[in-house]
């Protein structure tokens, strides 16, 4: 599968609330189906069908120890979709700075005008 | 724990001015054009419209200052608007021109005073997300090259 390819996939698994849950609590340690399933009130086979995509998307690896299927979060895969939001924060560092600079400029601007304009300010009043 | 949701970008800012001149940096089209952009791109004044309320729009085009060919088009939907506190707009992020596909995402920028006149930014984009269809899938694919464009004039 060509990387950006690989990457819809992330995303598509990602899409999903359940499936991000199921990550964090991956994140924490290694967890059985069952132990998967206790926080949420859906079914073992829908929770299975979220393990199928993730596993698909390369997101977790499921090894079978004894009579327990067991899930792992796969760190790489994960981090090529963090990898990406980085880009865009870095985009938006940038930006910021650039919006810190026109911000101070604005209102560099407008005590100028209240300077030059102190007479025109008191006959408001 | 960890349930920090990893596919949403999250940044806080703190500026130094006061809200309503944040708030007006992001809706007035004037300003827009003097600061969006990474350095070397340009956002020209009459590629810029915004109607600031609920199902209002935020369209401008970023444009690479040595390349007017390179262009990258922000077509957002707002689809909560509270003046000096709250945008929240469905983004368009078009691929390259002529190109079908079109990702969407969800910006929410939150405009919270800080003490000292200051005002604290509060940005959360994403979910990064889309439809596996194959039009919107090479759309996701290309926007996410022109953002690399985009980087590689400046990093």
């Amino acid at each position: 599968m060509k990387a950006d390819d690989r990457l819809s996939v992330i995303f598509a698994a990602l899409a999903d609330p359940t499936r991000r849950a199921i990550l964090a609590r991956l994140a924490d340690g290694d967890a059985t189906v069952t132990e998967l399933a206790e926080p949420f009130s859906i079914s073992l086979p829908a929770i299975s069908r979220h393990l199928k995509v993730l596993e698909r998307a390369g997101l977790i690896s499921r090894s079978r120890s004894g009579q327990w299927r067991s899930s792992t979060l796969e760190a790489d895969a994960l981090k090529e979709a963090t990898d990406w939001m980085e880009r865009y924060r870095i985009f938006w560092d940038v930006n910021f700075d650039r919006l810190d600079a026109h911000l101070r400029r604005v209102q560099q601007d407008h005590a100028d005008e209240g300077r030059r304009r102190p007479s025109e300010k008191g006959t408001q009043q | 724990m960890t349930a920090e949701p990893m596919y949403e970008l999250e940044i806080s800012r703190v500026f130094d001015a006061p809200r309503e001149l944040v708030y007006q940096a992001f809706v007035d089209p004037d300003q827009i054009a003097q600061w969006f952009g990474p350095v070397g791109w340009v956002v020209p004044r009459d590629t810029v419209e915004v109607d600031a309320r609920p199902g209002g729009y935020q369209r401008f085009v970023m444009v690479n200052a040595d390349d007017s060919s390179q262009r990258s088009p922000v077509d957002a939907t707002f689809s909560e608007v509270i003046e000096n506190e709250l945008l929240v707009g469905e983004e368009r992020v078009e691929g390259i021109p002529g190109f079908e596909g079109i990702a969407t995402m969800t910006m929410r920028l939150e405009f919270h005073d800080e003490p000292g006149g200051k005002t604290r930014l509060e940005l959360r984009q994403g979910p990064f997300t889309h439809q596996l269809e194959e039009g919107s899938r090479e759309g996701w694919n290309s926007s996410f090259g022109k953002l690399d464009d985009l980087l590689a004039s400046y990093v």
